[in-house]
């Protein structure tokens, strides 16, 4: 894929570059702020951009908002966001619109390479991508009084593995389980939190997150 | 001796203050109209100041002299009030001179009769009649002599009664002043701990996603970048020993402020110029409070100002430990910015004095004076 990233820090952007470069990946691009990233894409046009949230000249939420920019002027080029610490506004902010191809990691994934380049494959194939610890910190806010606190324990794993963004057969395969079970639990899932099941596999992604947000 | 040029000066302070009295009465009828009138009121407490002064009063402790601070200037409805008050004690004053005056001349036209030979009033002088009017002319000078006396430390106490700030009062502004230093703080410690979550975000945990990915990547297949990682692991623990340092010096306890301070000038990008002269260690409080002064002003030198040389000057003077930063770089800088508002608060919290003097085109100085007991 044809990858841009944005990252103020230099060692860590320099050692992103490596990384991508070595798993066969172009980078016609790497910036240090959000300005620089705007034009960087007009100039490539790549297929996906990683963006930190925190960049110069404020370290608050310039490259969130420039991601949110780059989404709504190109529905095509997937985003993936890292973020120092786990945002719901900025994960809420990401999944409004319809859109597929996005994901949001928390910064410390990348240090899992394997982890990273999953993420990255998933959101470039159109899929998205949450950081475990995201949805963690979500379905946790959950009280009894919730559809949630229906869910049986393995529900609510697969839940858990499904607002990742991960597939049935990733699910089956990382529970240890047939993906014909996964299913059952899925549907089983969907019915307990009214979710229509006809909806793809990311857009069930965002159908779950935006139903623990509500 | 001293009691008569006691005697003599409280007897000169009466005698004004009955001219004063008749001017301050005037000034008062005439003023009557137009007493919302500002210069009315600057008038009264000048006139305030100067009864202030014939009564050996400071001026300054009855808050009459030109203040810069916001509400402790003088108080022109007070003045007036008190001038309006002091005015039927002036008359007393003048009054009881009077008598003073009455009685001597009387006692010294007796005197001149007698001594002469001549009657007084058709009196001779017998025995019994001389020492009648010794002994009545001795106790009505005494009294007399009371009464001007007692009219001057009347004066005093009305001066202080209706000048000198209530007690109360200053009780309540120091109430506020503390309120407002405790506000003061708790923002300067909340500034300290974003700077310390970003210095923690934005630096120490990039070096460490950075190393792991090193890692991860050697693991897959390229065992070479493990000299890499190893290496970036040293400037992890660089970087995490810096930030430990920039929370709080630990050596500044062993050490003492002196050598925290050398330690300062090394690590700075721009030459500084340490001297620290102190008798013996000043409080914990102070030290670090003027170890966190110096190091901000440092910084924020170096980063703004383009100084060549930064002079940092710490001594005793008196109660006070007094820290001066000085650079000769551009000037300009911002009180009110983040980092010198923030040591602002910070010497505020301990009852010290803060100022940045930092003409555009420099040099910029910075002193704080911190109390020791």
């Amino acid at each position: 894929m044809r990858v841009i990233l944005a990252e103020d820090s230099t060692l860590l952007r320099e050692g992103l570059v490596r990384l991508l470069l070595e798993e066969g990946h172009e980078v016609p691009a790497a910036v240090g702020d959000a300005a620089a990233l705007l034009d960087a894409v007009a100039a490539h046009e790549p297929d996906i951009v990683v963006v930190d949230v925190r960049m110069p000249p404020t370290h608050t939420d310039e490259g969130l908002r420039a991601a949110l920019e780059i989404r709504r002027r190109r529905p095509a080029i997937r985003v993936l966001v890292l973020s120092q610490y786990v945002e719901r506004r900025y994960a809420t902010e990401l999944m409004s619109g319809d859109v597929e191809g996005v994901g949001y990691l928390l910064k410390d994934r990348v240090a899992q390479v394997a982890d990273f380049l999953d993420a990255l494959e998933r959101v470039g194939a159109g899929g998205a991508a949450f950081d475990p610890e995201v949805v963690r910190q979500l379905l946790a806010r959950t009280s009894h009084a919730d559809p949630l606190a229906r869910l049986t324990p393995r529900e609510r794993e697969v839940l858990e593995r499904m607002a990742q963004g991960l597939t049935n057969a990733s699910i089956a395969q990382a529970l240890h389980v047939s993906q014909s079970a996964v299913e059952k639990h899925v549907n089983a899932l969907f019915d307990k939190l009214e979710l229509s099941h006809t909806a793809g596999y990311s857009r069930r992604v965002l159908a779950v997150l935006r139903y623990l947000e509500s | 001796m001293r009691h008569v040029a006691d005697g003599a000066r409280v007897g000169a302070a009466v005698t004004l203050g009955t001219v004063t009295a008749l001017l301050e009465a005037a000034y008062l009828l005439l003023a009557l109209p137009f007493l919302g009138n500002p210069n009315v009121a600057a008038g009264a407490v000048r006139l305030a100041a100067l009864e202030a002064r014939r009564l050996h009063l400071d001026p300054a402790l009855l808050r009459l002299a030109p203040d810069l601070e916001e509400g402790d200037g003088p108080d022109g409805g007070r003045a007036l009030r008190y001038l309006a008050a002091r005015v039927p004690v002036g008359v007393l004053g003048g009054l009881v001179l009077t008598l003073l005056v009455y009685g001597v001349g009387m006692a010294a036209l007796l005197g001149r009769a007698w001594l002469t030979g001549g009657a007084f009033d058709g009196m001779t002088p017998t025995v019994p009649l001389v020492s009648y009017f010794v002994l009545a002319g001795v106790v009505a000078l005494f009294l007399v002599l009371s009464g001007v006396a007692g009219v001057y430390a009347l004066e005093r106490r009305l001066a202080r009664r209706l000048l000198a700030p209530d007690p109360t009062e200053a009780l309540h502004r120091r109430i506020a002043e503390l309120a407002e230093s405790r506000a003061g703080i708790v923002t300067a410690v909340d500034a300290e701990r974003r700077r310390i979550e970003r210095d923690l975000h934005d630096g120490l945990q990039q070096r460490l996603v950075a190393l792991s990915m090193l890692i991860g990547r050697s693991r897959r297949g390229r065992p070479e970048l493990l000299e890499a990682a190893h290496e970036e692991a040293q400037h992890a623990l660089a970087e995490l020993r810096e930030v430990a340092w920039r929370v709080y010096p630990s050596g500044l306890d062993s050490l003492g402020l002196g050598e925290a301070l050398a330690g300062v000038a090394e690590r700075s990008g721009v030459p500084v110029q340490v001297t620290c002269e102190l008798p013996e260690r000043p409080p914990m409080a102070v030290e670090t409070a003027a170890y966190f002064v110096v190091c901000e002003a440092v910084t924020n030198a170096a980063k703004h100002s383009g100084a060549g040389l930064i002079t940092v000057d710490v001594r005793r003077c008196g109660t006070m430990v007094v820290v001066r930063v000085r650079d000769d770089g551009a000037g300009g800088a911002n009180a009110s910015g983040g980092g010198l508002s923030g040591l602002a608060r910070r010497v505020a919290a301990l009852d010290g004095g803060f100022e940045v003097d930092s003409p555009v085109g420099g040099p910029t100085t910075i002193v704080a004076e911190l109390p020791c007991g």
